[in-house]
């Protein structure tokens, strides 16, 4: 979608958001892999592979911000599915089911890591310097020049981990608060009130990115070693 | 349902309004613009309706998102095998996949 040149607050409004499972819509031959995979098929196993790496990647690029680790919770993600698939019952999408147990797998990863080791109601809280600032009351301020896919994932990208998260799980994979509170282990209220915030910041970055001086123009790709 | 309490939306203030935005929006279903209860206030407001704006178009096209920007190299897909190849030895059960 091209929005180059349109501003944030002139553009048409979008259709309602399809439901999650109108964003995974069955694919071609899906179903008869699933069912042959459960049994052990190699090559089910690599037309599942091939169908969602791209979708599963993604993810785990954007919410791990590094490609040599997204591409080894990509590995461990299929490596989980190879060995549960089992266990697929066909009560949500397919990809609804994998992106679930990816995102479980990444944030099993970043615990390891110590990142939300002590509280991760805490952790994804980030410091009060880093909370988006009230800008009420400042009308020239408004978001007025364009926004597109590319700008919004650089923008992504500088999020803070805690607010980056409960994007991504929300407004981009599309999973409801209490799925991500049940995900993240935190509340559903803790939830909405990271996803706005992380809202706020990603119009703050938007807002400057577009300014007539920005700070500083990105010259590198959204994610470290990301080869486009 | 939520046990949030709403201000009165012919009364508040903008920082009563945004207190209670992650509530409204997420009680909206991201439209919070078109909310009977709010054209009021946002039309009084029209900071508060600027921004509502801002957070509908960011969160409409977080949704573009989705579709898959990136491949992951063909390392990944050789370290699957070689790994599922520990894993079952001989296993004709488990046979290895080829690369898709």
């Amino acid at each position: 979608m091209d929005l180059q040149g349109q501003s944030m607050t002139q553009m048409q409004p979008m259709k309602p958001a399809p439901a999650i499972f109108k964003r995974n819509p069955p694919i071609a031959g899906e179903a008869e892999a699933i069912e042959r995979a459960k049994n052990g098929d190699a090559e089910a196993f690599s037309r599942l592979y091939a169908l969602h790496k791209r979708r599963v990647y993604t993810l785990c690029l954007r919410m791990l911000g590094n490609v040599s680790e997204a591409e080894d919770m990509t590995q461990e993600a299929f490596l989980h599915l190879f060995r549960k698939i089992g266990s697929f019952r066909g009560e949500s999408a397919f990809s609804t089911w994998l992106h679930r147990l990816t995102v479980n797998l990444v944030l099993m990863h970043l615990r390891k890591k110590g990142l939300n080791l002590v509280s991760l109601e805490e952790t994804i809280n980030p410091s009060d310097e880093d909370t988006p600032k009230r800008d009420f009351g400042s009308r020239d301020m408004h978001l007025a020049g364009s926004v597109d896919r590319v700008a919004l994932e650089r923008a992504v990208a500088l999020l803070p981990p805690g607010y980056r998260m409960v994007f991504i799980l929300h407004d981009v994979e599309g999973f409801e608060h209490n799925e991500i509170a049940e995900m993240l282990e935190c509340s559903t209220g803790n939830s909405k009130s990271q996803l706005h915030k992380a809202r706020l910041r990603l119009r703050e970055i938007l807002r400057r990115s577009e300014g007539p001086a920005p700070e500083q123009q990105p010259t590198q790709p959204a994610f470290k070693e990301a080869a486009l | 349902m939520t046990d949030f309490e709403f201000p009165n939306f012919d009364t508040m203030t903008p920082a009563e309004f945004e207190s209670c935005l992650p509530e409204l929006f997420a009680n909206s279903n991201g439209s919070v613009s078109t909310d009977p209860r709010l054209q009021t206030f946002l039309r009084n407001n029209p900071d508060c309706a600027a921004l509502v704006r801002d957070l509908e178009t960011i969160a409409e096209h977080a949704k573009s998102l989705f579709e898959p920007d990136y491949e992951p190299s063909d390392t990944v897909w050789d370290n699957i095998q070689s790994k599922l190849q520990q894993e079952h030895p001989g296993d004709n059960n488990h046979s290895v996949p080829a690369k898709p």
